[in-house]
């Protein structure tokens, strides 16, 4: 097999582990040290990684190419019960697609340059989009923006964003999360991800999320306003409504602090470790059971654990790559 | 030095949109077809470390001196070409119509070629790509519903990932798959 071809398999298998909901950022440091050895590495995978990304609008199809696949192909029996499962599946999301796109396309050749920013670990940035919108990406985070004169679309890949979308009834902003879009006319509200869950929190206006990558669905999930927050997982979204501080309590984020309220170790552990390369590991079950409040440095593990040994009597164990606690 | 993410934007941006052009222009000038996908891979490298001090202001102008300078270093250091060809490549300035990037497409236009490269795929592929990108299920979840392993999806996966970036790139969306014996080998043991 020639290199180039070689190179090329790797960096496909790469892509398709990016897109896992197991990627981890150990993962990613190793993904960044393969790319890192040559150029021929990084041509290979940003080639694929934008071809492949340019057939994401397959998740507009209805189940009509299953269908016709069926009917007019032979297939193996091991496939027969998956395609089957699947048109179920379908049926159940149809997007009024067509519909959708009926207004603009038909425009020919526009230039729609694709924005695209980024974060490493434990650190954050306020970026403006060309309509004025102002996004706040959080740790980590992954995200890419088409902006033109007829609609607005962005794409959070990774991580965690707020939003300060310009009001234009004329331009619906449209945020894809995963499994998620999330469809607004102007409003201030913050999208966070882990692989398919996908989180939305409101603080001004209303917001509506609906299943599927499309720009409209006959299906909406769920319409949230000021002071609520949606979680989806899977086929499932549950509807928080809570009160305004509590939202900002979870967009604390944003002044770089993490607020918790009556959270258990174990999460706050999770939170801590979105920020920082030195994890928190928690070694016993009472340990991880271990209530705790307050508002905290996300970027200062030291200091939290500090607190923890002196507040709450547990066990810290401080090496270079972990901070390990036990009851 | 331009930072990865900046120079990733470009390359994707401004040249890959010539993709198709490039391919037309590595067919015409060589005469060995199945070398093609190698030596577009060998160009973009040096377009990247090329453009890494400074991008450059006409991205077209740039891919095309790259690649004719490839294509004559390599004719010359295999020694495969008769130096007349050599002699008319360097002569050969790049034709006009060669230098149109390809327009970029509408969501509808977008996604019927994204359904066209599909449609191209072998039966296993396209399966595994559909339950990916239409269903979004990672590949775990595609080998538990398919009843094969995950390496098979994985394999599918990477030659699906492979044909819609080059159809979606103005390709013929086939690909050369595994090195021979090797494919057949490793889908069989599955079924």
């Amino acid at each position: 097999m020639s290199d180039a071809r070689r190179i090329e398999e790797q960096a496909a298998t790469w892509l398709l582990r990016t897109e896992q909901p197991d990627w981890s950022e150990e993962q990613q440091a190793e993904l960044h040290q393969w790319l890192d050895e040559s150029y021929s590495h990084k041509a290979a995978f940003w080639r694929l990684e934008h071809g492949w990304q340019r057939a994401d609008r397959l998740a507009a199809l209805g189940g009509k190419e299953t269908v016709r696949a069926r009917e007019s192909r032979p297939v193996p029996n091991w496939w027969r019960g998956a395609i089957a499962a699947s048109i179920a599946l379908l049926v159940a999301i149809v997007p009024t697609y067509f519909v959708a796109t009926g207004g603009f396309g038909g425009v020919g050749s526009e230039h729609v340059a694709e924005q695209r920013f980024s974060t490493a670990l434990g650190t954050r940035k306020t970026v403006a989009l060309v309509d004025g919108s102002k996004v706040e990406l959080n740790t980590a985070t992954f995200i890419r923006a088409r902006v033109d004169t007829r609609r607005r679309e962005l794409w959070l890949d990774r991580g965690e964003a707020y939003f300060e979308v310009v009001h234009d009834p004329a331009r619906p902003f449209v945020v894809f999360a995963g499994p998620r879009t999330i469809t607004v006319l102007g409003t201030k509200f913050s999208v966070r991800r882990d692989g398919n869950r996908v989180s939305v929190s409101v603080i001004e206006g209303r917001v509506r999320v609906d299943y599927g990558g499309t720009t409209t669905t006959t299906r909406p999930a769920a319409t949230i306003g000021i002071g609520d927050t949606a979680v989806s997982d899977g086929d499932s979204t549950i509807v928080a409504s809570g009160s305004i501080e509590q939202v900002e309590r979870t967009m604390s984020w944003r002044r770089g602090m993490l607020t918790f309220n009556n959270a258990t170790l174990a999460d706050a552990a999770a939170e801590f470790n979105r920020y920082n390369t030195r994890k928190i590991q928690i070694l016993d079950d009472q340990a991880a059971q271990v209530r705790i409040g307050g508002t905290f440095e996300a970027t200062n593990v030291d200091a939290f654990v500090r607190l923890l040994r002196e507040a709450y009597g547990v066990k810290v164990e401080v090496e270079p790559r972990a901070v390990k606690i036990s009851a | 030095m331009i930072d990865d993410e900046a120079l990733s934007a470009w390359f994707c941006d401004a040249i890959l949109s010539h993709e198709a052009a490039l391919m037309r222009f590595i067919h015409r000038n060589w005469r060995d077809a199945g070398e093609a996908a190698d030596l577009r891979q060998e160009i973009y490298e040096r377009v990247l470390i090329g453009a890494r001090r400074e991008l450059p202001r006409n991205a077209g102008h740039y891919l095309f001196a790259v690649a004719r300078n490839h294509l004559i270093n390599r004719a010359k250091r295999a020694q495969i070409v008769s130096f007349d060809l050599v002699a008319d490549m360097s002569a050969l300035g790049v034709p006009g119509e060669i230098l149109d990037a390809e327009r970029h497409l509408s969501a509808r236009e977008e996604l019927r070629r994204a359904q066209a490269g599909l449609d191209l795929l072998p039966p296993r592929c396209r399966e595994v790509v559909r339950l990916r990108k239409i269903e979004g299920l990672s590949t775990r979840e595609t080998a538990e519903r398919l009843g094969v392993g995950i390496n098979t999806v994985e394999k599918q996966l990477t030659l699906g990932i492979r044909a819609m970036t080059d159809f979606m790139l103005g390709g013929s969306g086939k690909i050369q798959r595994w090195a021979a014996g090797n494919d057949k080998a490793g889908a069989a043991s599955h079924e």
